[in-house]
């Protein structure tokens, strides 16, 4: 028992990192994400074929690729970067381009019409996306955001390349030192505990959206 | 002669290759109500949303109050082109309430976001709105709750706190139960009493009959017959008109 209690203080010390690497990169990329989807769909064709572009690069190469790439690669080109500062923005610029391709399926499933009522009221395409559209996109993107969203809590996990002490790489440590394997088990727990968390708070979003039918 | 609202010059539009307005020339006056009718894909939805710009024009000019729209297909810069339409308010088809609102706050949210008037001043007036097409109870509710009699009511609501000298209806009984329409047309009706300068584009053939000042029968792109809702029920001259007539009524 007290070797356990041994082990938790390195681990939550660990999920403290995976805790500050997985909201930092949340709470960059989904405005960034918006940001590119409205690129996307914009009527500046170079401006939206760039997005598309990135896209395609962001979702088509791995993300422990893009990670050891800004992390080793930039340093040539000049751009050095702290580790936690390299991990974040690999994550943001990957994470961006998802929650961009969710954000553009949800905007395109809101009908014209609420764009005709809006236009008709006076409305700019500005006022149009932020009170009518977006909102409305909300409620329809929540489910595969929750997804990403979780999926984001794990991926944390990559940055072991990186020499930086997350809940995984912290976990390991042990396990190499000491020859035991409870610090994995605790580490899933550690897991399954912050996922748990992302999936009442979706939850509980689901529900305050559900307030209205469509 | 009361001061001229509407006035449409020549206008022309096109979807590709297909001409759905072929040289329109209207006039509506303060206070007259205007039916248009005619066979679906005649272009009378097209010329009611070239009026508030859900439509670009290709040709022709456009003049609301005195202020021009569009002059021979050359339309004024963005904001003016704002204001010019800010006269005019619409009601559509499907309703198109914003679903994430509740009907007061569809009610107030044009006025808050468009002409940022302060909350206190709109709310007092979008409730006596709403007590005015009958749906005051239904305030905190949102439109996925209601009917479609009473959603489009609320459109309309919606339209009026704006405070429009002209409202447009685009078949506003169209995709209603038949049991329902009575209640939207009983609306549109008061409006019409209260002087409301109206174009509706309709196939409702009774309400033209009785309540428009004027109707225009469209075909082909094409203003084919104006005038009196008795001349044009009861003495049309145009043989398309009288075939239409026919039909609807049979």
């Amino acid at each position: 028992m007290e070797k356990i209690l041994l082990m938790i203080y390195p681990l939550a010390e660990g999920s403290l990192i995976t805790i500050e690497l997985f909201a930092v990169t949340l709470l960059l990329s989904l405005p960034l994400g918006l940001v590119l989807a409205l690129a996307r769909r914009s009527q500046n064709r170079p401006l939206s074929k760039a997005v598309e572009i990135y896209n395609w690069i962001m979702r088509g190469t791995p993300l422990m690729l893009q990670l050891l790439f800004i992390y080793f690669a930039l340093p040539g080109f000049g751009i050095l970067l702290p580790d936690f500062a390299a991990a974040i923005l690999a994550f943001v610029l990957n994470y961006a381009a998802y929650f961009a391709e969710i954000f553009r399926a949800g905007i395109q499933s809101i009908s014209k019409g609420q764009y005709e009522a809006a236009r008709a009221l006076g409305f700019t395409y500005y006022e149009t996306m932020r009170r009518i559209i977006v909102p409305q996109m909300i409620k329809r993107v929540l489910p595969p955001i929750g997804n990403e969203t979780i999926t984001l809590v794990k991926d944390t996990s990559l940055v072991y390349v990186l020499a930086m002490n997350d809940l995984l790489r912290a976990a390991r440590t042990i396990v190499q030192r000491e020859f035991d394997m409870t610090p994995f088990m605790i580490a899933a727990i550690f897991y399954l505990a912050m996922t748990f968390v992302v999936t009442r708070v979706f939850n509980w979003l689901e529900n305050h959206y559900a307030r209205y039918d469509e | 002669m009361n001061r001229m609202m509407v006035e449409m010059q020549a206008v022309q539009k096109n979807f590709g290759e297909l001409q759905v307005l072929k040289g329109i020339d209207l006039e509506l006056r303060q206070g007259e109500v205007l039916a248009i009718i005619g066979p679906s894909g005649s272009g009378k939805s097209t010329l009611l949303r070239c009026l508030n710009r859900l439509e670009t024009v290709d040709a022709g000019s456009i003049i609301i109050e005195g202020e021009p729209l569009v002059t021979n297909g050359l339309y004024v810069p963005e904001n003016k082109q704002r204001a010019v339409c800010a006269k005019m308010g619409m009601v559509f088809q499907q309703f198109n309430l914003f679903p994430h609102m509740t009907v007061l706050e569809n009610l107030i949210e044009a006025p808050l976001v468009v002409k940022q008037m302060k909350k206190a001043e709109i709310v007092p007036i979008a409730e006596e709105l709403l007590a005015k097409v009958g749906l005051a109870d239904k305030k905190d509710v949102y439109p996925g709750r209601l009917s479609g009699g009473q959603q489009q009511r609320v459109a309309i609501a919606r339209a009026l706190a704006m405070n429009p000298d002209i409202m447009l209806f685009d078949e506003p009984t169209s995709s209603l139960d038949p049991e329902l329409t009575g209640e939207v047309l009983k609306t549109m009706r008061n409006l019409a009493e209260e002087n409301m300068t109206m174009i509706v584009v309709t196939h409702e053939m009774g309400f033209a009959r009785e309540v428009a000042s004027r109707v225009v029968f469209m075909a082909d792109g094409i203003v084919q017959e104006v005038g009196k809702p008795q001349a044009i029920f009861e003495n049309p001259q145009n043989e398309r008109l009288q075939a239409f007539l026919k039909n609807m009524l049979k």
